[in-house]
């Protein structure tokens, strides 16, 4: 079953690395959110697929037996909330864009290249 | 008491914002320098101790793993420092208060909270005796130069002399650090005292070269020595009240205050003093040519101070105990007439507006009490009796004859001194007494706060010398003492009689009278010359900055200035280092346990439906196709970790997929959904290409992992510890909310900044707000007539969900989505206004709070263990109920608060957003 996993992922990272190459932003946004997913399944696979077992501790023992390795899960599952976080800031910032250029194009916003050459040299002092 | 000192100048500086922007034009500058004179005032009762040989040493851990302490020591040479930083401090700020008048109530504020930040930088430079403490407080200086001289930050010119001191001095400042780096390693010590005390120690050590280099370095670009120099002369775009503080009187002398504290180093290295001398023999002579060349009032005066500072340099390198009196003489010296004549050009810019000598003249009949404390300061400058600057130059060249060094540094000195008569003379002579009627009228007239700075220090100048024994007792011995490191038997006095130091004052008082009466035409001359103008330090200065901004564009162009162009540079690479990772490992693979066992046929089918939705999001061009192609991806994901033993994740991921559709739908429904391709055939067949290759290199990387043999030590050390010494059944709940919870802490604070980021990117404040209501009779029937249970029933179960979370599933990340989910479902519902009723704070508040409430659960255990985020646990039976809860509960609470308002600021804001 590892096999299938890592084939899912694997998938689903190039998937979303070509759609993040794109130059339409909600596309890369979109991609963004799925290269999360498939790295968070990446992160889950490094504690090896194999046990079903939650990671619990049963009631009357004192230490975990048998199960899912907890370390990744608690790895992960910060993750897919920054992931949420990162996806909306995206967003917020296609839908600025938006609003600003009335294109979704990257190569059509040009906004940072009409402030002029950031290199240019300013007054020199009148000593 | 010297902490207390230090701490008071902290506090006093920090409120003198706040409280400056409260006063009126008259009074500021008045109630700013009662701080100065305050500390001046404490500091010179300190004087009788350190007068009998007394060093006040005090100290504080800071950070003693690494030596580093906040030890401080006052001698007599930290004390004429003190003396002059807050003397000279007070009268600067009486001065800028008038100085400033014109500006607005803010901007004078800001300038006084400065310079007094700057004073407090400054005495914690002299005060401290571990040196990375030195460092620190010799940065702030720096930067608060930097700050000063760019106040007026809409010049350009202004701007762009800030930024070269930043750069020359900071710059500097971190070769300082390495050297201070390198002498704690060679001598294990950070102790001022202990590396002076053991200078032949570490004058042995291998890595001296370096020291000494980083040392110089440091010391010259502070103090202005060539080929560093070129940034004072800059600095001088700062408002005069700060050139008078910073750029003559104070920060410029701390390269001389480090030189002379590490002189029995530099003594004990064979090249140390010829490196000093030969240096300040340049600067001397760059700093005495370009006085004769500059046009500008401050600028002649920034130049002399070039030279001044580089014949302090020079008396630095000399040896004998005369030397040392000539040094800590003339520090004293040129900070009172210097900083005079900086308060007179002031005085003359701020009145006449002009700002070139050649415009100026007559001016004693406007500014008479300016031109008399001018008059005396230069006399002084130019070492004529009865002041101050006489004594001091008899010392200089009294400390030339006693050295053992040749006559080069005696010529050069006599030159550079007499151009420093010359100088005097014109900044005196020519604005204020000659050429009458070139200025016909002033703008103002002469104020008391603009005299009191130049009168008073020109008379201290004139007392002093007139009446030495005080000074000479109290001040000057202990500093002469401290810093040859025993007491020197001097003389202070105007009168030595018929001595080779008087002949020697007047050829060079004889040579600058020769030099002012042929000065016009001799300016004329040099500024025909531009042979040196050619090869001026700042043309390299100019010419490194264009050197590194043409790399940066060149190192751009590799990484494109396209968001995909950089994409492809970090995948291409990226996927390189893992080919040759794979290679390098002896390019076999080896494969999981379980790849030859049969395959689950419902797992494998949801698994590679995953993938079929990551190809369909690929090819669809509808956005909401697209997202939705994605979304399934994410429910697999889900499925995948609910079916191997991690139902937490799953929960978690299954909220985030609906918030996501949610959140999402509400944008998209404001753009085009139709996605025109935006890329040509052959750069989506390239893309396509790279992808493909990236995720089959990913495969067999994955593939290999699996086979891996699994380190379990961390893994192992939660399974056992968890319910021992957490008290908690759910492993990573406890991981999360303990173990790691100052990871959590962080990762919560990142999520209730983005909602910040989003809520300030999003639509303006409670405009339209309203017109984001659904009207009426557009929302289904059932979905309006249902959604208030739901929402109860869907808030009790995200509080169910974050309190057992410690035991079973659930936890504050998934009850804080479940408690969002409520909040959008009323939304869509019944519109967002509802929403927010029902939630009755702003979102951003309960975000904040909760990221607070998480800090504040790990305060109980820092309190009684010292140790942050150690949760406390409270045991017992109250009325016959057990109860056992921790602070995990609290931290848990925070989280749960700070997701929830995160997540509803991010559909407020886009519903707000989407309504305009």
């Amino acid at each position: 079953m590892s096999a299938i996993y890592a084939l899912v992922a694997a998938g689903l990272f190039g998937c979303g690395l070509y759609l993040v190459l794109s130059r339409h932003l909600v596309r890369v946004l979109l991609g963004l959110s799925l290269v999360t997913t498939a790295v968070n399944l990446m992160l889950f696979q490094a504690g090896r697929i194999g046990s079903v077992q939650p990671p619990l501790i049963r009631a009357g023992e004192d230490r975990l037996q048998q199960s899912a390795d907890p370390l990744p899960q608690a790895l992960v599952l910060t993750a897919i909330v920054i992931g949420l976080a990162l996806t909306v800031v995206l967003a917020a910032i296609a839908l600025r864009a938006y609003r600003a250029h009335g294109t979704l194009s990257s190569a059509d916003i040009d906004s940072a290249a009409r402030l002029g050459d950031p290199h240019a040299q300013d007054g020199r002092d009148d000593r | 008491m010297i902490g207390a000192l230090l701490a008071t100048s902290l506090v006093g500086s920090v409120a003198a914002w706040p409280i400056g922007q409260r006063l009126g034009r008259r009074a500021s500058g008045w109630v700013m320098a009662s701080l100065p004179v305050a500390l001046f005032t404490a500091f010179l009762r300190l004087a009788p101790a350190i007068e009998t040989g007394q060093t006040l040493n005090e100290g504080w851990a800071w950070a003693p793993s690494l030596g580093i302490e906040l030890t401080l020591r006052l001698d007599g040479f930290a004390l004429l420092f003190c003396l002059l930083i807050t003397g000279i401090g007070a009268l600067v700020l009486i001065y800028a208060g008038a100085y400033l008048s014109e500006q607005p109530r803010r901007d004078r504020a800001r300038f006084h909270a400065l310079i007094l930040l700057f004073m407090t930088a400054m005495l914690g430079a002299v005060l401290a005796d571990n040196l990375v403490l030195l460092f620190v407080f010799w940065e702030a200086t720096s930067v608060l130069s930097f700050l000063l001289i760019g106040f007026d930050a809409s010049s350009a010119t202004a701007r762009r002399s800030a930024l070269m001191a930043l750069r020359v001095t900071a710059g500097g400042g971190l070769a300082l650090l390495g050297s201070i780096i390198l002498i704690g390693a060679a001598l294990d010590s950070y102790s001022m005292t202990e590396v002076v005390a053991r200078a032949p120690e570490l004058a042995r050590s291998p890595m001296i070269v370096p020291i000494m280099a980083g040392l110089f370095i440091g010391a010259f670009t502070k103090s202005a020595q060539f080929p560093f120099h070129f940034w004072l002369p800059n600095a001088m775009q700062a408002p005069t009240p700060a050139s008078a503080y910073l750029h003559s009187a104070t920060m410029v002398k701390l390269g001389i205050y480090l030189l002379a504290r590490f002189e029995p180093v530099i003594g004990s290295v064979p090249f140390g003093r010829d490196t000093l001398i030969a240096v300040a023999l340049v600067t001397m002579l760059v700093g005495a040519y370009q006085a004769v060349r500059a046009e500008n009032f401050k600028a002649v005066l920034a130049y002399s101070t070039v030279a001044s500072l580089g014949i302090l340099v020079m008396l630095v390198g000399l040896d004998g105990p005369m030397a040392s009196v000539a040094m800590v003489g003339f520090i004293l010296a040129h900070a009172l007439y210097k900083a005079t004549l900086f308060f007179c050009a002031g005085t003359v810019l701020h009145a006449t507006g002009l700002s070139k000598l050649r415009q100026m003249g007559g001016l004693a009949r406007f500014l008479p009490i300016t031109a008399v404390a001018a008059t005396m300061a230069s006399l002084s400058m130019a070492g004529l009796p009865p002041f101050f600057g006489f004594i001091s130059k008899e010392f200089l060249f009294e400390a030339q004859i006693r050295s053992s060094w040749n006559a080069a540094p005696m010529a050069v000195a006599i030159l550079v001194n007499a151009v420093i008569v010359g100088v005097a003379g014109v900044v005196t002579l020519r604005p204020f007494f000659m050429g009458r009627g070139t200025v016909r009228e002033v703008r103002h007239r002469e104020v008391f706060e603009l005299l009191a700075g130049p009168v008073i220090l020109s008379i201290v100048g004139l007392v002093i010398s007139l009446e030495p024994a005080w000074i000479d007792r109290a001040v000057l011995g202990p500093a002469v003492a401290a810093v040859y490191g025993g007491p020197v038997e001097m003389k202070i006095g105007l009168w030595h009689g018929l001595t080779p130091m008087l002949a020697l004052s007047a050829l060079v008082v004889g040579i600058g009278a020769l030099l002012f009466i042929f000065w016009t035409p001799l300016h004329r001359r040099l500024r025909r010359e531009s042979v040196l103008d050619r090869y001026e330090a700042e043309h390299a200065y100019d010419a490194l900055l264009r050197g590194v901004q043409a790399l940066a564009s060149r190192t751009a162009k590799l990484a494109g200035g396209e968001l995909r162009t950089h994409l492809w540079v970090i995948a291409a690479s990226a996927g390189a280092f893992l080919v040759w990772g794979l290679i390098a490992g002896g390019a076999s693979v080896r494969l999981p346990a379980d790849v030859g066992s049969a395959l689950l046929a419902g797992p494998a089918a949801v698994a590679l439906v995953g993938l079929a939705g990551g190809v369909a999001a690929t090819r669809a061009r509808s956005l909401l196709a697209t997202m939705i192609a994605v979304g399934l991806a994410g429910l697999v994901a889900a499925l995948v970790f609910l079916m191997n033993g991690a139902p937490d994740l799953a929960l978690t991921q299954f909220a985030v997929e609906s918030l996501v559709v949610v959140l999402l739908t509400v944008v998209l429904f404001v753009m085009p959904l139709h996605a025109p391709p935006t890329r040509t055939r052959r750069e989506r067949t390239v893309d396509a290409a790279l992808s493909i290759g990236f995720a089959a290199l990913l495969f067999v990387v994955l593939l290999d992992m699996g086979a891996a043999p699994q380190h379990l030590v961390v893994t192992s050390f939660f399974a056992e510890r968890s319910y021992i010494e957490a008290f908690g059944r759910n492993v990573v709940n406890v991981i999360l909310v303990d173990f790691r919870g100052l990871d959590t802490l962080g990762e919560t604070a990142v999520i209730a900044l983005s909602a910040v980021i989003a809520w300030s990117l999003l639509g303006p404040r409670q405009a339209h707000e309203e017109s984001a209501e659904i009207p009426a009779g557009r929302s289904p029937f059932i979905l309006a007539f249902t959604s208030p249970i739901f929402f109860w029933l869907l808030i009790v179960l995200s509080i169910v969900i974050l309190l057992r979370g410690h035991h079973e599933i659930g936890g504050g990340f998934v009850g804080g989505l479940t408690a969002a989910l409520a909040f959008a479902l009323v939304s869509l519902a019944s519109g967002t206004e509802r929403a927010r009723q029902k939630l009755r704070l702003h979102p951003l508040a309960l975000a904040g709070g909760g990221v607070l409430l998480a800090v504040l659960s790990g305060l109980p255990g820092l309190l009684r263990d010292g140790d942050f985020l150690r949760h406390l646990w409270f045991d017992a039976t109250v009325f016959g109920v057990h109860v056992k809860q921790g602070t995990t509960l609290v931290f848990d609470v925070g989280v749960y608060a700070a997701v929830l308002g995160a997540v509803l600021a991010f559909l407020f804001g886009f519903r707000r957003e989407a309504a305009r």
